[in-house]
C-alpha cells in the first residue's frame, strides 16, 4: 500500500514541466537546508568531543588540536561509567517490566469486556491530568523511607518508572483495537480460554507492538531528567547519565568539563541511535498509529 | 441563539458562514458542553446515590432472606463460604478481617485519632531524670501522622468493600443452594481467572502500580495542600497542621497585598498556556509542511530525507537540548560566530532577555518537535485516499486549495486527540524549559516570598524548583498542582465535547 | 446431532437497547434453520447467545435438553463459520483447522486424520501448508468451514458466511453448503440478509425484524403465505408490489377488489379465507408478486392503465417499471418467449399499458396491523 503511493505516483511524472522542475528543485534546496540544520548540532557535537587544547567553551567548533583525551578523561576520571552502568540497568530491567505491565493493561482494555472498564479508562484518564512529578514529592520521602534514594537510586527510579506504567496503555490499546474481534471469538469458539487466546492467537500477532513498546520504554530512562535528579538527589553515584552530565553544563563546571560533556553525549547517543536505526521500523508503526488512535 | 435550516444556511456568504459556525461555537456549543458537563455530573451523583442505597437494601434483604450461614457470615466474614465448601475463598476473607481487627487495635487506631491535628508535639527538649539533663527527644511526625492517617482510611474502605464482597458470596451461595445446583469449587475459581475472570488477573499487576504509585500520591498530596507544609513547618521539627483553605486564598485572591504570589501564579499561568499554544501549533503546522515536501510527487530519495530527520529523535533530548541551551549562550558557537564575522559586537541575549528567551525556547522547540511530528503527518498523509486529489484535480483545484480543502481537514479531524495530548503534554514539558533555561532569565516580577520563578518558568518548572530549592514548599507545590489539574481538566472537557474524532472509541475498531 | 431450543429468549444491551424480543425457537436434530433479515434485526446477536459470545439478558437457550445459558463457548460443543472468516493469521491452513483439536489435546495422529479428510472434502488440501494471506477469498471461507469441521461439534453455525464473496463465487460456494450438509448431517444455524440463501439452503426459515420473529416455516410456506407485510415483502425478488385497494364483499365468501378503475376478482379459496377471518368491505394494502401480473392488450373493466417508465431486458424475461394514475410504482414480469415483435416494440418508454392481477396471487393486508388478512 504504502509503495503504491510513492512510487506510482513518480512514474506518472515522468515527463514533468519546466515549472515542476523549478519547484522541485526548491524543496531539494529547502529539504537540503532543513537537515542541515537538524544534523549539524550533532556534528558539532562530535567534533567538539575530539577537541584537545581547551575544555571549556570556544567559540569554533572544528578543533585545533584532535586526540581522545576527553573520551580518555571521561572513562578513567568520573563516574560517567557508574552512571553509564545506572542507565543500562535501569533500562533494561524497565523495558522488561512497562512492557509486561503495558500489555497487560492494554490487551485487558482493548480485548477483554467487563465491568467497570469504561469507570477505569475514564479514571486513569483522570489520573493522568495531574502532573506526574507531584507524586515524587511523596514518593521520595516513602522512598528514602526504605532506602532507596541518593546513591541507591538505581531500584529506586526502576520502581517509579515501572509502577505506574500501566497508565501509558494508549498506542498498545490502539493496535489491539484493530486486531478483528472475531479473532478472539473464532479462538473461544475453538475451545480456547480467554488466557490461551491472549497467549497462542493474540501475541503471536503482536510483535510490532511489544517491539515498539520495548524500544521505547528502553529509550524513555536515557533521557529522563527530572525524576532521576529528584531521586539520586545529589549524590553522583545514584546519577542517571542525563542528571550526570547536566551536572557538566552548569555554570560552576562547564568551564572545564564541556568537551567533556560532549565526549559523554556522543557515547550516549551512539548505541541508542544504532538500537533506533535497527529497530526503526516498529517505532515509526507505533507512532503513526498511536496519534491517529488517540 | 437560533440554529438555521440546513438549506438558510447553505444561502449564507461564506463570511456568513463562517460568523455563524463562531456564534453558534461560543453561544451553542461552549454553553452545551457546559451544561452537559453539569448535567452529566448530576447524574454521576445521582446514580451513586441511589446505588448506596440499592446496597443498603440488598444487604438488608440478604440478611432477611439469607441462611444462618449466611447470617453468621455478617459478624464472621468467610463462614457462610467455608460452610458450603468455598473452603478458598472463605479463609481468604476470614484472614482478611481478621488482619484488618488485628491492626485497627495494634496501629490504626493511633493513626486515626492522630489525623485530625496531625500531632500535638514535634521534637522537643525533655528532661531525663536519671542522668538529670534535657535531652532532645523525636515527638511527632506529621508526614508519617499524614500518611499512615490515609492509609488507615484507605484500608477501612477496602475493608468495607470486602466486607461487602462477602455478603454478595453469600447471597450468590443462598440462591446456589435455593436452585439446587453445584456450588463452584476454589478450583474452578482459580481456573475462572485464566477464562472469565482473566481480566483481574492481568489487571492485578497494573493496577496495583498504580494505586500504590500514583492514586495514593495523588490523594496525599491533595490533603498536603490543606496543610502548612513547607521548609518552616517540616513535620519533625516543627509539626504542620491543617490549614483549611488558607493556601488556595493566597494563591487566587487578586487583591493580595503581603504577598505577590497570585501575580506571580497569574502571569507564569498566561505564560504556560501561550508556550503549550505555540509549542504545539508550530510543530505540528511546520511538520506536517516538512512531511508534504517530503511526500511531494517527484521528489526523489524520500526514505533518506526522512531518515535524517527520524534519526535525531533517536539521540536522547537531553543532550541535544544542553547542547543547544550551551551553543546559543552569551559565550557559545551562535554568538562566537556572529561576532567573529563582526556581524555584532555585543553577544546576542538569546538566554538572558525575557521575550527573546521565550521566543528562543519556542524555536528550539521547534526543532526538538519536527522530526516527530514529520512522522506521523507523514504516515496519514500516506493514509489519505489518492482518488480524493486527483477528483479534485479534475474539478480545478490548485496546490494551496488540495492542502486547505484536502489533506488539512483530514489531517485535523484524524490528529484531533493528538492535538489535545499534545497540547497537554507541552503545558508539562519540562524537559525543554528546565535544559535549555533553567526557568530563567530571572523575572523581579516573580520573585515572590513562596518561590521565585524566572520569564521561561512553566508551572511544572515552578513546581519542581520550589519542592527542590531551599524553601521546599510543599503546599504551595500541592495547590499548583492541583491547578495544572483543573487547567487540563477544563480544555479537556471543552475539546472533548466539541471535537467530532473523539467521541466514539469504537468508531475505530 | 442435538436439538436447540430457545424459551423466551432476550437481549438487552447495557444502553438498554433491546436487540432481541422474546425468541422462542425449537430446533430439531439435523435441521438446516436460516434466520434471515435486514440489518439490526438482531439475527446475529441470536446467534451469538446461541454460540455464548454474547450473554442472554433472559429466556433460556437449551442444546440436547441441557440449558447451557452459564456455559463458556467452549463447553458448548458448538462450531461456528464468521463472515470475515476470522482466521489466525499467523498460523498455516492445517494449523488453523487443527487449532481447536491441539488444544484438547487430540494425538497427532487423529489431528492429522480429521484434518486431512475436511481438506479433502473442501478441496484445500494443496494450500494446507500456505498462511490465510496467500489465499483467495474462496479459498479462506473454506478454511473456515474446515476449521468448523473438524470439530465433529453438536451444531454447526455460520454468520453471513458468504457475504464477504462476490456474486458468482457466492453462487456455487451455497451449492457447496448445500453438498455439505448432506454430508455432515448435523443441526445448522445459518444467519443471512440474503432471501434467495435462506429459500435455497433453510429447511425452515425465521425471519426477524427489530428483534421480533415476524414468521417460522418452511421456504414454500413463507413464499406462498406471509403472514404479514414485512414478510411479504422480504420474500421474492423482485420484491412484491404493494399497493392501496379497496375490499368489496359482494356476499358471503364472495369479495372482489377495487384498484384504482378496475375491478378485480378474488379466487375462491381466498374468499373463504377472507370469510373466515370475518373481513369487511373496507381500504385494505394489496400485494402482487411481479411474475403475477398480467399484461393486457387493450382497456377492461378488470384491468388498469399504467405508463412504462422502463423496461429492463432480462433475457428469458422482461421487467416493466410501470406507475399507475395514482404514482404507485410497480414492476411487471413477464417472459420473453411468446412476445410477437410487434408487442416487444410496443413497450417502449412512456407507452401506456393495461395490467391485471392474477387471482390466486392476490395478498391482503389490514392496513393498520399489516398482518395478513388470508392467513
Amino acid at each position: 500500500m504504502k509503495k503504491n503511493a510513492e512510487t506510482l505516483p513518480q512514474k506518472r511524472h515522468m515527463g514533468m514541466s519546466t515549472k515542476g522542475k523549478i519547484s522541485n528543485t526548491l524543496i531539494y534546496i529547502l529539504l537540503v537546508v532543513i537537515v542541515i540544520i537538524w544534523i549539524i548540532p550533532f556534528v558539532f557535537i562530535l567534533l567538539e568531543s575530539f577537541r584537545c587544547e581547551t575544555q571549556g567553551m570556544a567559540g569554533y567548533v572544528v578543533p585545533k588540536q584532535w586526540g581522545f583525551d576527553n573520551y580518555v578523561r571521561l572513562l578513567t576520571q568520573t563516574d560517567f561509567l557508574k552512571w553509564y552502568g545506572n542507565t543500562l540497568l535501569i533500562a533494561v530491567v524497565t523495558a522488561v517490566l512497562q512492557t509486561i505491565i503495558v500489555l497487560c493493561m492494554s490487551y485487558t482494555l482493548s480485548r477483554l469486556r467487563f465491568k467497570g472498564r469504561r469507570f477505569l479508562m475514564n479514571f486513569m484518564l483522570v489520573l493522568g491530568m495531574f502532573p506526574g512529578f507531584l507524586t515524587l514529592i511523596v514518593l521520595y520521602k516513602v522512598l528514602s523511607g526504605m532506602g532507596l534514594t541518593g546513591p541507591n537510586a538505581v531500584p529506586g527510579l526502576i520502581l517509579v518508572y515501572c509502577a505506574s506504567s500501566g497508565m501509558g496503555y494508549y498506542v498498545s490499546k490502539g493496535y489491539f483495537d484493530t486486531i478483528p474481534k472475531s479473532l478472539d471469538e473464532a479462538a473461544r469458539m475453538d475451545g480456547a480460554t480467554r488466557f490461551q487466546v491472549f497467549r497462542k492467537v493474540i501475541m503471536p500477532l503482536a510483535k510490532p507492538i511489544v517491539i515498539y513498546t520495548i524500544l521505547s520504554a528502553f529509550m524513555a530512562p536515557w533521557g529522563d531528567f527530572i525524576f532521576a535528579r529528584y531521586i539520586a538527589h545529589g549524590s553522583s553515584a545514584g546519577y542517571n547519565v542525563a542528571v550526570g552530565l547536566w551536572s557538566w553544563t552548569t555554570k560552576t563546571s562547564v568551564g572545564t568539563q564541556y568537551t567533556m560533556f560532549c565526549a559523554g553525549g556522543v557515547l550516549v547517543a551512539l548505541p541508542i541511535t544504532i538500537l533506533f536505526m535497527i529497530l526503526q521500523r516498529y517505532y515509526v508503526e507505533g507512532v503513526t498509529g498511536g496519534a491517529v488512535k488517540g | 441563539m437560533k440554529q438555521l435550516t440546513d438549506l438558510e444556511y447553505l444561502r449564507l456568504s461564506r463570511f456568513g458562514k463562517f460568523l455563524y459556525k463562531l456564534k453558534r461555537f461560543f453561544l451553542h456549543s461552549v454553553p452545551q458542553a457546559v451544561i452537559n458537563f453539569f448535567k452529566r455530573l448530576w447524574n454521576v451523583i445521582k446514580k451513586f446515590g441511589l446505588a448506596i442505597k440499592n446496597e443498603a437494601v440488598d444487604i438488608w434483604t440478604t440478611f432477611r432472606d439469607g441462611t444462618w450461614q449466611t447470617k453468621v457470615s455478617y459478624l464472621i466474614m468467610g463462614f457462610g463460604s467455608i460452610a458450603r465448601g468455598q473452603i478458598l475463598r472463605g479463609i481468604l476473607f476470614f484472614l482478611f478481617e481478621v488482619v484488618f481487627i488485628v491492626y485497627m487495635i495494634v496501629a490504626g487506631g493511633h493513626w486515626l485519632s492522630k489525623f485530625g491535628t496531625l500531632g500535638s508535639e514535634g521534637m522537643h527538649m525533655e528532661y531525663d531524670e536519671a542522668k538529670d539533663v534535657f535531652v532532645q527527644v523525636s515527638g511527632d511526625d506529621s508526614f508519617k501522622l499524614l500518611l499512615y492517617g490515609l492509609l488507615t482510611i484507605l484500608f477501612i474502605i477496602a475493608f468495607i468493600y470486602t466486607w461487602r464482597l462477602n455478603v454478595k458470596q453469600n447471597k450468590l451461595l443462598d440462591q446456589i443452594t435455593r436452585s439446587g445446583k453445584k456450588v463452584k469449587s476454589g478450583k474452578d475459581d482459580l481456573k475462572s481467572l485464566l477464562d472469565d475472570q482473566f481480566h483481574k488477573t492481568m489487571l492485578a499487576l497494573p493496577l496495583t502500580g498504580i494505586i500504590v504509585f500514583t492514586v495514593i500520591p495523588i490523594i496525599f498530596m491533595v490533603l498536603v495542600s490543606f496543610t502548612n507544609y513547607d521548609a518552616a513547618h517540616d513535620g519533625y521539627s516543627n509539626l504542620f497542621t491543617w490549614v483549611g483553605l488558607d493556601n488556595f486564598n493566597e494563591l487566587l485572591s487578586w487583591n493580595s497585598g503581603s504577598s505577590n504570589l497570585s501575580a506571580a501564579f497569574g502571569e507564569i499561568l498566561a505564560w504556560t498556556l501561550m508556550w503549550a499554544f505555540f509549542a504545539t501549533f508550530t510543530n505540528y503546522f511546520l511538520g506536517m509542511l516538512v512531511a508534504i515536501l517530503i511526500n511531494k510527487k517527484g521528489i526523489k530519495l524520500k526514505k533518506i530525507w526522512r531518515g535524517f530527520l527520524v534519526l535525531t529523535i533517536a539521540i536522547p533530548q537531553f543532550v541535544s537540548l544542553l547542547y543547544v541551551s550551551k551553543m546559543f549562550s552569551d559565550n557559545g558557537l551562535v554568538n562566537g560566530f556572529l561576532m567573529d564575522m563582526g556581524w555584532i559586537t555585543q553577544p546576542i541575549p538569546f538566554w538572558t532577555d525575557p521575550i527573546l528567551a521565550r521566543f528562543t525556547v519556542i524555536i528550539v522547540n521547534i526543532w526538538i518537535g519536527i522530526p516527530y511530528l514529520m512522522l506521523i503527518a507523514t504516515g496519514i498523509l500516506m493514509n489519505i485516499p489518492q482518488d480524493l486529489y486527483e477528483s479534485s484535480r479534475i474539478d480545478g483545484a490548485n496546490v494551496w486549495q488540495q492542502y486547505t480543502r484536502i489533506t488539512l481537514p483530514y489531517m485535523l479531524f484524524v490528529t484531533g486527540p493528538y492535538l489535545l495530548t499534545s497540547f497537554i503534554g507541552n503545558i508539562n514539558n519540562f524537559n525543554v524549559i528546565y535544559l535549555l533555561t533553567g526557568g530563567g532569565p530571572n523575572n523581579p516580577k516573580l520573585l515572590t516570598s513562596g518561590g521565585s520563578a524566572g520569564s521561561t518558568d512553566l508551572l511544572i518548572t515552578w513546581l519542581f524548583n520550589i519542592t527542590t530549592g531551599a524553601e521546599s514548599n510543599y503546599k504551595l507545590a500541592a495547590v499548583i498542582g492541583i491547578m495544572i489539574f483543573i487547567v487540563i481538566a477544563v480544555l479537556s472537557v471543552i475539546v472533548y465535547n466539541v471535537m467530532p474524532s473523539t467521541r466514539n472509541e469504537e468508531d475505530f475498531q | 446431532m442435538a436439538t436447540v431450543k430457545l424459551t423466551n429468549v432476550k437481549k438487552v444491551y447495557d444502553n438498554n437497547v433491546v436487540a432481541v424480543h422474546d425468541f422462542n425457537l425449537d430446533i430439531a436434530d439435523k435441521e438446516f434453520v436460516v434466520f434471515v433479515g435486514p440489518s439490526g434485526c438482531g439475527k446475529s446477536t441470536t446467534l451469538r447467545m446461541i454460540a455464548g459470545l454474547e450473554e442472554i439478558s433472559d429466556g433460556t437457550i437449551e442444546i440436547d435438553g441441557e440449558v447451557v445459558n452459564d456455559l463458556q463457548p467452549k463447553d458448548r460443543n458448538i462450531a461456528m463459520v464468521f463472515q470475515n472468516y476470522a482466521l489466525y493469521p499467523h498460523l498455516t491452513v492445517f494449523e488453523n483447522m487443527a487449532f481447536s483439536l491441539r488444544l484438547k489435546h487430540v494425538p497427532q495422529e487423529e489431528v492429522y486424520e480429521r484434518v486431512t479428510k475436511a481438506a479433502e472434502i473442501l478441496g484445500i488440501t494443496e494450500y494446507l501448508l500456505r498462511k490465510p494471506r496467500a489465499l483467495s477469498g474462496g479459498q479462506r471461507q473454506r478454511v473456515a468451514i474446515g476449521r468448523a469441521m473438524v470439530r465433529d461439534s453438536k451444531v454447526f453455525l455460520m454468520d453471513e458466511p458468504l457475504s464477504n464473496l462476490d456474486a458468482k463465487l457466492r453462487n456455487a460456494m451455497r451449492a457447496e453448503i448445500i453438498l455439505l450438509r448432506q454430508k455432515l448431517d448435523t443441526t445448522f444455524i445459518y444467519v443471512t440478509h440474503d432471501q434467495t440463501e435462506a429459500m435455497t439452503l433453510g429447511d425452515r426459515i425465521v425471519i426477524m425484524k427489530d428483534g421480533f420473529i415476524q414468521q417460522v416455516g418452511t421456504p414454500t410456506e413463507v413464499f406462498e403465505n406471509p403472514k404479514n407485510l414485512f414478510v411479504a415483502e422480504f420474500i421474492g425478488a423482485p420484491k412484491m408490489n404493494i399497493m392501496e385497494a379497496q375490499l368489496l364483499r359482494k356476499g358471503p365468501s364472495d369479495y372482489c377488489v377495487v384498484v384504482n378503475d378496475a375491478v378485480m376478482q378474488i379466487d375462491i379459496n381466498h374468499c373463504s379465507r377472507l370469510e373466515a377471518n370475518n373481513v369487511q368491505s373496507g381500504k385494505i394494502t394489496l400485494g402482487i408478486r411481479p411474475e403475477h401480473v398480467t399484461i393486457c392488450k387493450e382497456k377492461a373493466p378488470n384491468n388498469m392503465a399504467c405508463r412504462l417508465e422502463v423496461n429492463e431486458m432480462m433475457g428469458s424475461e422482461l421487467h416493466l417499471h410501470v406507475t399507475d394514475v395514482n404514482g404507485d410504482k410497480l414492476i411487471v414480469r413477464t417472459p420473453t418467449v411468446d412476445l410477437t415483435p410487434e408487442e416487444r416494440a410496443g413497450f417502449r418508454n412512456g407507452a401506456e399499458i393495461y395490467i391485471t392481477f392474477h387471482g390466486k396471487a392476490m395478498y391482503f393486508f389490514d392496513p393498520e396491523t399489516e398482518n395478513s388478512l388470508i392467513d
